[in-house]
């Protein structure tokens, strides 16, 4: 399905071994770059504001850096700085960021909007919380504050004691700005949310119905923003960060969000971490897959089958059973905080065998459930009728619009960083990535169902490795000091593999406990941006359960 | 047709099992494990005001106030507030501050639930669990002190 | 003796006096019976199904299987506020829900539920029973209809049209299958219905198979069953409301007692469903051991299709609207015709032979 050319052939700036050679690249980009900058996980070039666009197509193009993975924006003393962290479909380990300050007085840049739709959302973002204007982007507007908010909360002369007085007057009505799509006049404007029983949250997603099509859409998020990014640079590395990432999805999935953390904070720091806990690590974090992954299909069954489907309950009691699995382990259900910096909190609950034992079961018992969901989901000839072929999103769209994990896999494409960029005991283990051509609804849905076998697959093989470690070499935590200062200015982006996709953190360290700046590549916010695609001209049915197959959890979207 | 015929028979397979997941609480209790983290309860005795589970709330839950004399007068916890990150208990370098199993605690008002030191040591034990012993069986060696039960009024 | 007739003997009133009261106070008798039902199954039986579908414990502390629950629910619902939202159309929203609340159980006027001694448990035994029937049942489309649009709200309104769109689309097919059976009857009287199908079909040594038209012909009463979910509005045709699209569709601003109605009409409904099924296929009140436990087996019967709706809706996703339509016009309209023709030529044709 990739449109990159076949394997032998090789990128601009790429080397045989799969390296980069930014020497090439630099020289592909030529005058534009005036500068180079060293990040942990990759060089940065350094570029005009006017330049954003020529630069990342031509690296897009003939370079195949075709993944804008992130955009951080950030304000210095002396300048503002957006960094485009980009990527690789095909080898997530060729990283490069693209730098781009602009000036203190007048944050003026160029668009990355008209290379990747991506982008659009991550500088709305940009713009809402730092500052920085971005002028060609089509639709500049603030993202997750309201459209009355003062001032630009992540700016260094930002007044946070200001109140923010708008009275109420001047407070949008969502009603008043698009009733109707110009030149036609028989739609209907209509507010889905963010009080609504299909939105899984607080989305609001001001809709244009044209009888029961939609016409356009767009989302309107935010209502559950939490500034989880100020609060992550408020805490100290070693322990105050790690407890937060367990609300950004919390649906389950919070040992996948502390690992990401964990993991940009040890590259940071240069922690390591004993092979006994990565093995620990990698359980936990398929468990909370497979528990995050039920709720999704739950919850898009509960989309298309309505509110008195078994099939909610029934994945409900596996994701129970996850819990109870993972409070044995690491004393909470939901709000893990097991990772620490270098390792994890406890060792395996005594006594072991009775745990492993209880894993061992559960992945015996997995088989069978999900044969019971392929019988009540994708072998029912009328849920077939109403998923397969509906919610399309073609791979090009897919890519442009930054989608990873199983929307992008339902899209074909194959990109998973558990392989592509392996952590943790990922790549001693026999798993497979799941992907599938369909495109639609169906496939998505898919995915998820098979993905939960393969997670079950690591698990068993976890236990078995596990089992075997011998006692005196189980080091559950390597020696971190109390305090960590990582060096001024160091940088980094890393991602893991989260239960929606690729889940990054931008670090940047100002020399202190506590971190300058603290990005988060939310996949969920990513791939919700889509949604459009895959919305507009179907039914709203159709739409709500292209948003149920999307699987965004609103905490994570708005951080 | 065989599709929706096979999903409805799962259905009633669940509904003739006669098995059910959820249980009738409160006659019956679901297991909680020893390491859950509940709420929590204090020991006066063990505490040595060294204020470093204040330091590392990540919210400011905790609050301790002493005299000039560097003698603690104060322990307020906010247990409406708590994230139950149990940062603090692993901090604390002589288990004066520990998460009992114990979820089991309302309150009305937001207030009632700021509890300060009397209240905190107060806290039952849930179904006589006791957090250190099942949680990090030897560290209570390395803290050198007496049963915990008895410590913890 | 219907119903009404003896209660006005046993008063001793005659003429149109006795038929007043007679029929005043048989129609209280039979109405409270059907919402006795109608509260057995919303409050408490759904619940238990429900439940047991998805493998949990669900309501068991007052009572015996905590049947108890229906009296604080009732309590709960009712004495909760009516919130009248801003710019509704009154009085039309108003009515909707006694519209949609009595139409259903007008229906039960003409449905005969068994006989205890010389007394037959039927209100009314017009001529026209079963288009009678018909009839009222779909009044409670108007009731959508004023329900979605008085509301002054978007997703009401979408759910108006939506009901409309799905009545009219299987009010026809479902009238088609039921006619095929008048066909066969030779009447619209229900309570003759219910005699043609007495009559043994087969005999299997002692155990005879009774021609009920189910038996007769199984095609038509899946027919029938299916429209009729899409009658009722349930799993997978419940579309109008279908919370997860369009929130609660026409009942998404009623609260309190006017909820309470609309949610009592629709499980009426459901019986008045149910009540028809069993009269015209499955026999009515008949079944095995003495005539006096009629009523009983009847109750088994609407209880059974009320079973089903809720079993439809634990394992079978709700189609798209178009789909909905395209089923509708072009899948069962044409399987009614073809339905009644077929029987039509069996009937008038092949049978004199
Ligand atoms: S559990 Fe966490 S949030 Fe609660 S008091 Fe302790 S450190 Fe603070
Ligand atoms: S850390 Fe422990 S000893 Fe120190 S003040 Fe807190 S409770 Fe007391």
């Amino acid at each position: 399905m990739s449109l990159e050319p076949p394997e032998p052939e090789l990128d601009v700036g790429e080397t045989p071994d799969g390296e980069l050679d930014y020497d090439e690249l630099a020289d592909l980009l030529g005058e534009h770059v005036l500068d180079r900058e060293e990040h942990v996980n990759a060089k940065g070039f350094v570029i005009r504001p006017d330049s954003v666009e020529t630069v990342l197509a031509t690296l897009r193009e003939e370079a195949g850096f075709d993944h804008l993975s992130c955009l951080t924006a950030q304000q210095y003393p002396d300048r503002y700085e957006s960094i485009y962290h980009l990527k690789k479909y095909d080898d997530p380990t060729q990283e490069l960021s693209v730098v781009v300050p602009t000036a203190s007085e007048e944050p003026v840049s160029g668009s990355a909007a008209g290379v990747f739709d991506t982008a659009i959302w991550h500088e709305r973002e940009a713009y809402d919380l730092v500052g920085i204007e971005y002028e060609d982007n089509p639709d500049l507007r603030r993202i997750l504050l309201p459209e009355t908010w003062q001032g630009h909360p992540l700016s260094n002369d930002y007044n946070q004691d200001q109140p923010q007085i708008v009275p109420l007057r001047e407070h949008a009505n969502p009603m008043e700005k698009r009733t109707q799509v110009p030149d036609r006049s028989d739609t209907m404007f209509i507010n889905i949310g963010p009080h609504h029983p299909a939105t899984h949250g607080v989305l609001h997603l001001e809709t244009v119905l044209d009888g029961e099509q939609v016409v356009d859409v767009d989302p309107d998020i935010g209502y559950l923003h939490r500034c989880e990014e100020q609060m992550c640079e408020q805490g100290t590395y070693r322990h105050q960060i790690m407890p937060y990432p367990d609300r950004w999805d919390y649906i389950s999935a919070g040992m996948l969000n502390e690992w990401s953390y964990a993991r940009a904070a040890e590259d940071l720091a240069d922690i390591d971490v004993p092979e006994y806990a990565q093995v620990i690590r990698t359980m936990a974090a398929e468990m909370s897959r497979i528990a995050a992954h039920m709720l999704a299909i739950g919850t898009f069954a509960l989309d298309i089958y309505g509110d008195f489907t078994a099939i909610f309950m029934y994945s409900i009691t596996d994701r129970e059973k996850l819990q109870n699995l993972l409070e044995d382990l690491s004393g909470q259900r939901l709000m893990f905080n097991y990772f620490r910096l270098g390792g994890v909190a406890w060792d395996l609950p005594e006594p072991r065998e009775q745990y492993f034992q209880k894993v061992r079961d559960f992945c015996e018992y997995m088989p069978g459930r999900l044969e019971e969901y392929h019988n009540l989901l994708t072998s029912n000839e009328l849920f077939q009728m109403r998923v397969l072929d509906t919610g399309i999103l073609p791979p090009e769209e897919a890519k442009s619009y930054g989608c990873t994990g199983p929307v992008a896999r339902g899209s074909g494409i194959d990109y998973d960083l558990r392989r592509g960029d392996p952590y943790g005991y990922y790549d001693e283990l026999e798993w497979d990535v799941i992907t599938d051509d369909g495109c639609d609804n169906f496939a998505r849905a898919l995915v998820r169902l098979k993905e939960m076998e393969q997670s079950a697959r690591i698990i068993e093989q976890c236990v078995d490795v596990l089992e075997d470690w011998p006692e005196d070499e189980r080091e559950i935590q390597s020696n971190v000091p109390r305090t960590l200062k990582p060096d001024h200015d160091k940088e980094i982006y890393r991602a893991v593999e989260g239960a929606k996709g690729e889940l990054g953190i931008y670090i940047r360290s100002d020399g202190t406990d506590r971190p300058g700046r603290f990005k988060i590549r939310s996949p969920a916010f990513c791939n919700l941006q889509s949604l459009e695609v895959m919305a507009e001209g179907e039914y709203i049915p159709d739409m709500v359960a292209a948003l149920g197959s999307l699987d965004i959890v609103l905490g994570e979207v708005d951080r | 047709m065989i599709g929706i015929l096979k999903g409805m028979a799962t259905t009633m397979k669940h509904a003739l099992d006669g098995e059910t997941f959820t249980v009738s609480y409160p006659e019956e209790e679901p297991d909680v494990s020893p390491r859950f983290r509940g709420v929590h309860k204090f020991s006066q005795e063990r505490c040595i005001w060294c204020r470093q589970c204040e330091n590392v709330c990540p919210n400011d839950t905790i609050q301790i106030v002493m005299d000039d004399q560097r003698n603690g007068e104060q322990y307020n916890l906010h247990i409406g507030q708590c994230i139950y990150c149990r940062l603090c208990e692993e901090v604390c370098p002589v288990d004066a501050i520990l998460l009992t199993e114990n979820f089991e605690f309302v309150g009305d008002t937001k207030d009632e639930l700021a509890y300060n030191k009397e209240e905190l040591k107060n806290v039952p034990w849930y179904k006589d669990l006791d957090p250190l012993e099942s949680r990090e069986p030897d560290r209570e060696a390395w803290v050198g002190e007496g049963d915990g039960e008895v410590d913890y009024q | 003796m219907t119903l009404a007739e003896t209660i006005s003997s046993a008063l001793g009133l005659e003429g149109a006096v006795g038929q007043f009261v007679g029929g005043f106070i048989g129609a209280a008798i039979v109405g409270t019976f059907i919402l006795a039902n109608a509260a057995v199954a919303g409050p408490w039986a759904k619940r238990k199904i429900t439940a047991a579908f998805t493998d949990r414990i669900s309501v068991d502390k007052l009572g015996p299987l905590g049947i108890g629950i229906i009296i604080p629910d009732a309590v709960r619902l009712i004495s909760k506020e009516l919130i009248v939202p801003e710019g509704v159309d009154r009085p039309a929203w108003d009515i909707a829900p006694l519209i949609i609340a009595s139409s259903a159980i007008l229906g039960f006027a003409v449905i005969p539920m068994g006989s205890i001694g010389s007394v037959d448990l039927q209100l009314a035994d017009p001529e026209v029973g079963l288009a009678f029937v018909f009839a009222v049942a779909s009044i409670a489309s108007v009731g959508l209809v004023m329900a979605g649009y008085a509301s002054n709200n978007k997703y009401s309104f979408l759910g108006g049209l939506r009901a409309v769109a799905q009545n009219l689309a299987y009010e026809i097919p479902l009238i088609l299958t039921g006619i095929s059976v008048v066909i066969f009857a030779g009447t619209l009287q229900l309570s003759e219905i219910v005699a043609t199908q007495q009559q043994s079909l087969v005999e299997l040594g002692p155990v005879a198979i009774p021609a009920w038209f189910a038996i007769v012909n199984p095609f038509a009463f899946i027919l029938f069953l299916a429209a009729n979910m899409a009658e009722v509005g349930r799993n997978p045709f419940d579309i109008p409301e279908a919370p997860t699209e369009i929130v609660a569709g026409f009942q998404t601003e009623y609260s309190s007692v006017y909820f309470v109605l609309i949610y009592l009409g629709e499980f009426v409904h459901i019986f008045l469903g149910g009540a028809i099924i069993a009269t015209i296929f499955l026999g009515g009140p008949s079944g095995p051991g003495p005539a006096s436990i009629g009523l009983l087996w009847f109750l088994v019967k609407i209880w059974g299709v009320f079973l089903l709706t809720q079993w439809a809706r634990s394992a079978l996703p709700r189609v798209r609207i178009d789909q909905l339509i395209e089923i509708g016009w072009k899948g069962m309209l044409v399987l009614a015709f073809a339905n009644l023709f077929v029987t039509a030529v069996i009937v008038g044709v092949l049978a004199p032979l």
